[in-house]
């Protein structure tokens, strides 16, 4: 049983236009320890995918129209409210890309970090090492201890002091370390990064990759990384899907992808990335008709 | 943060001195003789200028405000000539009943009005939503006196299940006097009688103050509820497992807040005019009528004393709503 | 290089009517606005050929008929007779005169006095604009109704008193908004350039920074006639204004509070006038903001 199987998934979005399908039957399977990049150019539907995972896109707007999504086994697309409620946060950690609005700005960090330690263990008290006849006192008590432990461990210096600041006391890096903090404090078996590092600076963007990647190994679990970036899949990436218009076209280990891509889109894509190497004039773009032609 | 306070404190200071100024001038260029109305038809022109030496309305104008605003803080607020009583002395006693419709009616407006600006920004475009939505309309449009007279003609008239006007029975005696508020003073004494009869009289003139703040504080938390539900921490929220209550009620009611704040604060003002009118249809006797029979005998010592003290109210309202900000909004620091 | 013609595509329209057109489609959308038109329309049309309409014209400039005394609505009197035994529909439709009379004076000199006050303040900066500002702050502390009945009981009876007393009220925030519209139009490069070119202050303000802060003058304006006819009502009320045998919403409910609730319609018919005159004038403000202002949209 694998831990995340997407079979042929289907989904439409109601708009004024009218109701377009952006999902035309996606395929992936992820075991543990595979970090999987999912690459594709805005509007593929990468984020579409990674949202129908934890099932956050409303409906309407959107529609499953075929297929499923088995995580651990079980089809979330058919599981109750409360089921999914009881999945995310715990099983299921998020990652989104701009640390700068995905924390609550009236709320100190620590808040935030309890509430969802909180969460995750009334789904399993063992998240915050408590048996399951623990009191109110003992659940409050744990989660600020686990939520000060993973402060530390995403690397937040000071953690036990910083944990009563507000987040625009911080940097944007750090910012997304404490969202990091956050979505692996529920110790989540599956873990998706919305391009995680989009928004940050490039120094900082390597220190948070190598963060994300340490936690993957030590826990071992399974991640779906969302991205635009190539390189960032090159680097810490075991496996790569690309997508191209609510489709994957190919899929596999990273080094079989990358280095012999079978489709031309993906050579395509390949060809774009500048390198130190690239010589002027070397660099492609793609053409609307090469879009055309690949779909 | 204590010295922020003191600070706003102390600048209070001379928006008074310049608001006493401009009373006192408005009130002696405007014509009117109010000496004249007190004394009655019949007066003698020596028992008028006896009157006005009493008053000391003889003397010069820039001599009067000195003795006005000298008087002003030890206590001498000048004397009514209608009520033929130290004004400090007759506001005093009409100050709790103004006091207690206020906060009884912002209380209504405040604690009705967000919950439903939040539930209707939640089931958007919902039977609920719609409902609320043109009684909202309507509620803001309403005058408070009309209002008062359709209640009291429903629930005191028709249904009579409260009583028609005033604030307690004149034949009883009201609860023992701590803090001028019947409710709060019943509940003090443990009258649980007392409060009722003083709840059943503060209930209609409340709730007609309180539609129109009602609805505006509940249109202006719904947009703003809207708003911070489009916001990027609220998808965090809900994907990490956080349930629908937790939230609506702690994580995004806090954001919503601000921008209501702003309106519950300009409401104090609007509410504090209001007893004007509302008094009036209810015969409350609080500042409000005391200030309106003032005005219509054209006594002015009781209208500048009631303006100032609601200006004093006004003006500590807006320092408190600038400390709640801080409360709402991490970000805002007293400096 | 060669040059080539560009073809300046026809227009059907001109491009100010195309933005006045494109301005009515935006307020279409909403029907509510259309209903506040259409009573705001009614209304007008009302106060102006009341005097010819009115089933009882004598009634009007305070004849009696005391044989008729309270009599309950009825295909004679829609809305009851009062005590006086006059017709209360004949008196509420009249009383729509003072009402939007008041209202819209007080809106108009409101925006005179406060977009001068303002637009100086602005303009000066310095010492001129922390004394006007003083004063307008200090205007605005004081509870505008209670100021507005003492000014008003001061003057006397009489329309035009009742509208410069409410003025006097009125015109703090208009100030505030045209200096705070002013400050930001002051810095754009039209009005540096005008500067540049020698224009002097008067056409400086008048000519580019005013002509261009109409918009939110004329949506504060909108909002604001329904408040207007508000105060004007609660003045009469409270018995200040307008005295009889003029007939003013206002003055009508307050003569009927003591014959409540055995003759309610006295107080019904010029109460519901008052809110729907507030309701309208709302309804519309509402939608020329969205029209005017289509990123407050809600």
């Amino acid at each position: 049983m694998a831990l995340l199987d997407i079979k042929n998934l289907n989904l439409a979005m109601r708009s004024y236009e009218g109701e377009t399908q952006i999902l035309h039957g996606i395929d992936l399977k992820i075991e543990r320890g595979e970090i999987w990049g999912m690459v594709g150019e805005t509007g593929s539907g990468k984020s579409l995918t990674g949202l129908s995972v934890s099932r956050l896109i409303a409906s309407p707007p959107g529609r499953y129209l075929a297929g499923s999504i088995e995580f651990q086994g079980r089809d979330v697309l058919k599981a109750t409210d409360k089921e999914m409620r009881m999945l995310r946060g715990r099983h299921i950690g998020m990652i989104f890309q701009d640390p700068t609005t995905n924390l609550n700005p009236a709320f100190r960090i620590g808040t935030q970090l309890v509430d969802v330690a909180l969460h995750a263990g009334h789904a399993d008290p063992s998240v915050l090492g408590l048996g399951a006849g623990a009191s109110r006192g003992d659940f409050k008590k744990a989660a600020k201890r686990v939520a000060v432990e993973m402060l530390e461990k995403v690397g937040i210096p000071k953690a036990a002091d910083r944990i009563d600041d507000y987040p625009h006391q911080f940097s944007g890096g750090m910012r997304q370390r404490v969202l990091i903090a956050m979505a692996m404090i529920g110790k989540p078996d599956l873990l998706i990064a919305d391009e995680p590092t989009t928004a940050l600076d490039v120094s900082v963007q390597a220190q948070i990759l190598r963060l994300i990647h340490d936690l993957v190994a030590e826990r071992n679990i399974g991640v779906l990384l969302i991205t635009h970036n190539l390189g960032i899949v090159a680097q810490i990436c075991s496996h790569v899907a690309v997508m191209f218009r609510g489709r994957i076209l190919e899929a596999g280990k990273v080094n079989d992808v990358l280095k012999r891509p079978s489709h031309s889109y993906t050579q395509a894509l390949l060809n774009s990335v500048p390198t130190v190497h690239t010589k002027r004039g070397e660099l492609m773009g793609l053409s609307g008709a090469m879009r055309e032609t690949s779909a | 943060m204590l010295l922020y306070i003191l600070r706003r404190l102390v600048l209070l200071v001379p928006i008074l001195l310049g608001l006493t100024l401009l009373l006192f001038i408005v009130a002696r260029i405007l014509p009117g003789d109010p000496v004249g109305l007190a004394a009655g038809p019949n007066a003698t022109p020596e028992l008028i200028a006896q009157m006005k030496r009493e008053f000391g309305l003889d003397q010069p104008l820039p001599l009067q405000y000195w003795n006005y605003l000298t008087g002003l803080v030890s206590g001498d607020w000048g004397m009514s000539v209608f009520t033929r009583r130290p004004v400090f002395a007759d506001i005093l006693e009409y100050l709790p009943a103004t006091i207690e419709l206020v906060f009884a009616s912002l209380f209504i407006a405040v604690v009705v009005g967000i919950p439903l600006g939040l539930l209707t920004a939640v089931y958007k475009n919902g039977p609920l939503d719609y409902a609320t939505r043109t009684v909202a309309l309507g509620g803001i449009a309403m005058p408070r006196f009309f209002l008062g007279l359709l209640l009291q003609m429903a629930f005191a008239a028709w249904l009579d299940i409260l009583p028609l006007s005033g604030r307690y029975p004149l034949i009883e005696s009201p609860p023992d006097h701590v803090t001028g508020l019947y409710t709060i003073d019943a509940l003090i004494a443990g009258d649980w009688s007392a409060f009722q009869i003083a709840l059943s009289h503060l209930a209609l003139p409340a709730i007609a103050m309180a539609l129109s703040p009602l609805a505006t504080i509940m249109r202006m938390m719904r947009s703003s509820t809207i708003e911070v539900l489009q916001q990027d921490y609220v998808m965090t929220e809900r994907a990490l497992g956080l349930s629908n209550r937790l939230i609506l009620f702690k994580y995004v009611l806090k954001n919503a807040m601000t921008s209501t704040l702003t309106v519950i604060g300009l409401y104090v003002s609007w509410l504090l005019g209001g007893t004007v009118l509302v008094e009036t249809v209810f015969d409350w006797p609080g500042l409000g009528l005391y200030a309106t029979q003032a005005i219509l005998t054209q006594d002015f010592m009781p209208v500048i004393g009631v303006t100032l003290v609601i200006a004093i109210i006004y003006l500590v309202a807006m320092l408190v709503v600038d400390l709640l900000y801080g409360v709402f909004n991490p970000k805002v620091r007293y400096a | 290089m060669t040059m080539t013609p560009i073809a300046i595509p026809k227009r059907t329209q001109s491009a100010r009517l195309e933005n006045w057109s494109r301005a009515f489609y935006r307020f279409r959308q909403s029907w509510l606005s259309i209903v506040g038109l259409a009573i705001v329309v009614l209304l007008v049309v009302i106060a102006i050929f009341a005097p010819w309409i009115v089933p009882y014209p004598e009634h009007v400039v305070g004849g009696t008929n005391t044989g008729a005394r309270f009599q309950p609505p009825s295909a004679n009197a829609w809305f009851g007779t009062n005590a006086l035994g006059q017709d209360m529909f004949s008196l509420v439709l009249v009383g729509s005169q003072v009402s939007l009379f008041s209202g819209l004076a007080v809106v108009f000199i409101a925006i005179v006095v406060g977009t001068a006050v303002g637009a100086i303040a602005g303009y000066f900066g310095g010492w001129v604009d922390e004394v006007l500002m003083r004063i307008t702050d200090l205007l605005l502390t004081i509870p505008s109704l209670i100021l507005a009945m003492a000014v008003a009981a001061a003057l006397g009876t009489g329309v035009w008193n009742m509208i410069i007393a409410i003025s006097i009220t009125w015109w703090p925030a208009y100030a505030r908004l045209v200096r705070g519209e002013v400050i930001v139009k002051k810095e754009e490069q039209f009005v540096v350039a005008a500067h540049a070119l020698g224009a002097n202050w008067l056409r400086i303000l008048g000519k580019h920074i005013l002509p261009n802060i109409v918009s939110p003058i004329v949506i504060k304006a909108s909002l604001d006639m329904g408040f207007a006819i508000l105060t004007v009502a609660s003045l009469g009320f409270v018995g200040i204004g307008v005295k009889p045998p003029t007939p003013e919403w206002g003055t009508l409910l307050s003569g009927a509070r003591s014959y409540m609730p055995d003759y309610w319609w006295t107080a019904v018919a010029p109460g519901i006038a008052i809110f729907l005159a507030v309701l309208a004038f709302n309804l519309l403000g509402d939608g020329l903001r969205d029209v005017l202002d289509p990123k407050a949209r809600r």
